[in-house]
């Protein structure tokens, strides 16, 4: 059961940040189909300070993860911008322009994955080696009973993952910015009507969008698949956003959603070691929380309220 | 030289292929109640947007408290005390009143002495008092999507006050309410003046203006006719000097060539998904040459008949003939083909295609005709040919004639593209739906008179209006609905205004 714990939270968190990147998007008005290359575009970056790191640092030190979560952030965060410029200042649609950045991602990382490898170690493999960072227990709090589990055999990015949480669902809720972006997302003429700037307000959203799934690939990066390859396309930015569907753009509602996707999977793996399969299997059952969407999509899409104004282009001039 | 809180100097505006304003120059002073005049389109609200710092004029000088000004954007028109409630509301549906007021101006506290808020205890407190000041009650925390339309009227008035707005821009604050409510809204902005406050009233209904109004300016097609005081001036003259030739504001009628019958409705019954009766054993014919007019209070039935007739909402029971061909089951196409046209009451979701051209939408009941297609391929030299000629014979007008995209049209060109259309077709039955809803009184004429040419030709006309003076000045025979039934019908000259009125509101004959 612990395990089942551990390994669906350890899943469910990357996750999570990646979908609240998906609603600062979506709730600033800009739909965002490009979680997916956000998250894989933050990660190359993130691996690629990290790979450059790890020589100059003795054996098994720590200090590459985090560098690689804070690249990663800013690695999303900037690639972000050109979501945000075909789809804010070109007008572009806004689904398509997701789809685009997601194939480019994908183009662009696979190529220069392999051009620095050639570089550096002269063998053009496609995958940087990471390796999986460590876990830590804390004693004493571990041992309280029901929140003990969340300070036992963490990956300490978890723990970041939290208070980032945390903090973008104050500010989505709470401040002056988080009320004008959520404006944005359903009227945008209210907003410039009341005296804020949309163009403004969609920009930081989307960046903040990259940003947010930019650590949460690099996260998989560290945990999932030990390395960087453009295995990290594994649809799990899509996987975000039905999170956020099924969420209903709300943090509190897709962060549960998360858990479920996460248990569910972590659940499944244990169940496939529990009757004794062969790791044949495991890819069978890795594909429950996806079997899970779309079984909860169904029943629950009908009464979400979607932002109002996501996917359509705000231009001043129409009334 | 008078003294002038807002002056406009030479002011033009131009948008792609429509000049907005040109060369518009006047003066507003303190204090007062200011009326702009116009037809739909003649650059009434763009002059306003401008003032509001929403757009920036191509040429010409503002001055705001004898400073001259350059806005570019909302803000910096704020910053000089003016406010502007806008004809299409700009508010949030799921913020509360008082989150939508405080949008862009947000009260801000720390919490725990640290994390930077919103402060909304506070908000909702000065938005509570601030509501109560001006006599304009709402509840701050009520989402904007459970209001009516009139209190959502009211916090954008409340937004302006709250951003301690000197000059407040009204832009048709009447054309959503009901009677009462404008009333309610005149007697608002008469406080407001007594308070002191700058009031520009934008609309195109001249007895608004009579009531209320110290002076008035006339826009006809982007340039500016007269600054007139209202006391002075008739409403014949204004209506004259905003359409830019004579009106008629009565309407000239012939007595009616009632030929043979058209449509028959015999015991028509219409349910909803519920199979609720909304509409009950209705039963009436019309004649060629006549105008039948259905008289109501709005939600009485009266547009699932004509969505009935129309076939868009199936027939619980009773029978339609259209020139003796029963029709009841017929589809939708069947029933256009068999002869009748449609103007709805909801012209941009039933009426037109928003973004489509207006050559296309002009071609909607036509395109699969020849010559505007062969073997299912469209031919648009044909389809331009036909747009060019009912723009120029409906004077529809537009930014870039057939190639606009109708949404970029005003309403009122859009509902001549409409009546255009589909008077073109010369059918047997034309059902007209509030035809006239928001348009201004140059339109309402234009539209009276094209109804009653039709009546010439000898077309049935079904007409269905909340307008009873419009039911009164154009029906030859008057069937009034009350709850789905239709109570009293009787040729229009045996019946008073009055005498409907009372059967509108549900009172039977003894």
């Amino acid at each position: 059961m612990i395990k089942v714990f551990t390994d669906g939270l350890s899943f469910a968190l990357p996750l999570l940040i990646m979908a609240v990147g998906a609603i600062y998007s979506e709730k600033s008005g800009v739909t965002n189909l490009a979680v997916e290359g956000f998250q894989g575009f933050g990660a190359f970056i993130g691996a690629l300070v990290a790979v450059m790191l790890m020589p100059l640092l003795p054996e098994g030190s720590q200090v590459p993860i985090y560098a690689a979560l804070l690249f990663a952030a800013v690695g999303g965060g900037v690639y972000a911008c050109l979501h945000a410029l075909l789809c804010i200042n070109f007008k572009a649609n806004q689904v398509i322009s997701g789809v685009v950045v997601n194939i480019l991602a994908v183009a662009l990382t696979t190529f220069y994955t392999s051009a620095v490898n050639a570089k550096l170690s002269g063998t053009a493999s496609n995958k940087f080696i990471l390796g999986v960072s460590n876990r830590y227990t804390i004693p004493g709090l571990s041992k309280i009973p029901w929140i003990g589990g969340l300070f036992q055999k963490m990956y300490p990015f978890e723990w970041i993952i939290i208070v980032l949480v945390i903090f973008f669902w104050y500010l989505m809720y709470k401040t002056r910015f988080g009320m004008r972006m959520r404006a944005c997302g359903e009227n945008p003429n209210a907003l410039d009507a009341a005296g804020g700037n949309v163009v403004k307000t969609r920009w930081i959203a989307v960046i903040i969008s990259g940003a947010l799934s930019g650590i949460g690939g690099m996260c998989y990066a560290y945990s999932i698949s030990a390395n960087y390859s453009p295995s990290i396309y594994m649809g799990f930015g899509y996987l975000a956003i039905a999170a956020m569907i099924f969420g209903n753009w709300q943090i509190p509602s897709t962060a549960l959603v998360c858990l479920i996707f996460g248990f569910a999977r972590a659940g499944g793996q244990q169940l496939c070691i529990a009757m004794k399969l062969s790791s044949n299997y495991t890819d069978l059952f890795n594909m429950l929380p996806y079997v899970l969407t779309l079984l909860l999509l169904i029943f629950f899409s009908k009464r979400n309220h979607p932002p109002q104004a996501a996917g359509q282009a705000w231009d001043s001039s129409k009334r | 030289m008078e003294d002038y809180i807002v002056e406009f100097r030479h002011i033009t505006k131009c948008f792609p292929g429509i000049i907005a304003n040109s060369d518009v120059s006047f003066g507003i002073k303190e204090g007062e109640v200011f009326a702009l005049l116009g037809e739909n389109g003649a650059g009434k609200s763009t002059l306003m947007s401008i003032l509001f710092g929403m757009y920036q004029p191509d040429a010409g000088e503002m001055y705001v408290k004898g400073q001259k000004v350059k806005f570019h954007s909302a803000n910096d028109a704020t910053a000089m005390n003016i406010g502007m409630v806008h004809q299409h509301f700009k508010l949030v549906d799921n913020y509360t009143i008082a989150e939508n007021i405080v949008l862009g101006m947000e009260p801000m506290t720390r919490r725990f002495g640290i994390f930077p808020s919103v402060d909304m205890d506070k908000a909702n407190k000065e938005i509570a008092d601030l509501s109560r000041e001006y006599g304009l009650e709402v509840n701050p925390t009520d989402l904007i999507q459970d209001v009516p339309v009139s209190v959502r009227q009211r916090v954008e008035i409340l937004k302006m006050l709250y951003r301690k707005a000197e000059i407040m821009i009204f832009d048709e604050p009447t054309a959503v309410l009901t009677p009462s409510e404008i009333d309610f809204l005149l007697k608002i902005i008469d406080g407001m003046r007594a308070a002191g406050k700058t009031i520009i009233l934008i609309t195109h209904k001249i007895e608004e203006i009579k009531q209320i109004a110290d002076r008035c300016a006339i826009l006809c097609r982007g340039k500016l006719v007269d600054v007139l005081n209202v006391q002075d001036a008739s409403a014949q003259e204004m209506a004259n000097m905003m359409v830019g030739r004579e009106v008629d504001l009565v309407t000239h009628k012939d007595p009616a060539h009632i030929g043979k019958e058209v449509l028959n409705v015999s015991h028509l019954t219409v349910e909803n998904e519920h199979h609720f009766p909304l509409v009950k054993d209705a039963s009436f014919s019309i004649h060629s040459g006549e105008i039948f007019a259905i008289a109501g209070v709005s939600g009485n039935g009266q547009t699932q008949i004509s969505d009935a007739i129309t076939g868009l909402l199936p027939i619980a029971s009773g029978t339609v003939t259209l020139n003796g061909k029963d029709i009841t089951n017929a589809s939708i196409r069947e029933r256009a083909k068999a002869g009748i046209s449609y103007i709805p009451e909801d012209r941009q979701s039933t009426g037109v295609v928003m973004d489509f051209t207006l050559a296309e939408n002009l071609a909607l009941r036509r395109y699969r005709k020849e010559p505007y297609s062969r073997h299912n391929i469209l031919n648009f030299d044909k389809i331009r040919e036909n747009a060019d000629s009912l723009i120029e014979k409906y004077d529809i007008r537009s930014g870039q004639g057939g190639k606009s995209i109708v949404r970029s049209m005003s309403g009122g060109n859009q509902q001549k593209a409409i009546v255009g259309r589909e008077i073109e077709e010369h059918t047997d039955l034309i059902i007209f739906v509030q035809p006239t809803r928001g348009l201004d009184i140059g339109a309402i004429s234009n539209i009276h008179s094209q109804i009653l040419k039709e009546r010439e030709r000898g077309a049935a006309i079904l007409l269905i209006s909340l307008e009873l003076s419009e039911v009164m000045q154009l029906a030859d025979t008057i069937g009034v609905i009350f709850g789905g039934e239709l109570l009293k019908i009787a040729p229009a000259d045996s019946l008073t205004t009055n005498e409907v009125g009372q059967y509108m509101m549900g009172v039977r004959e003894g």
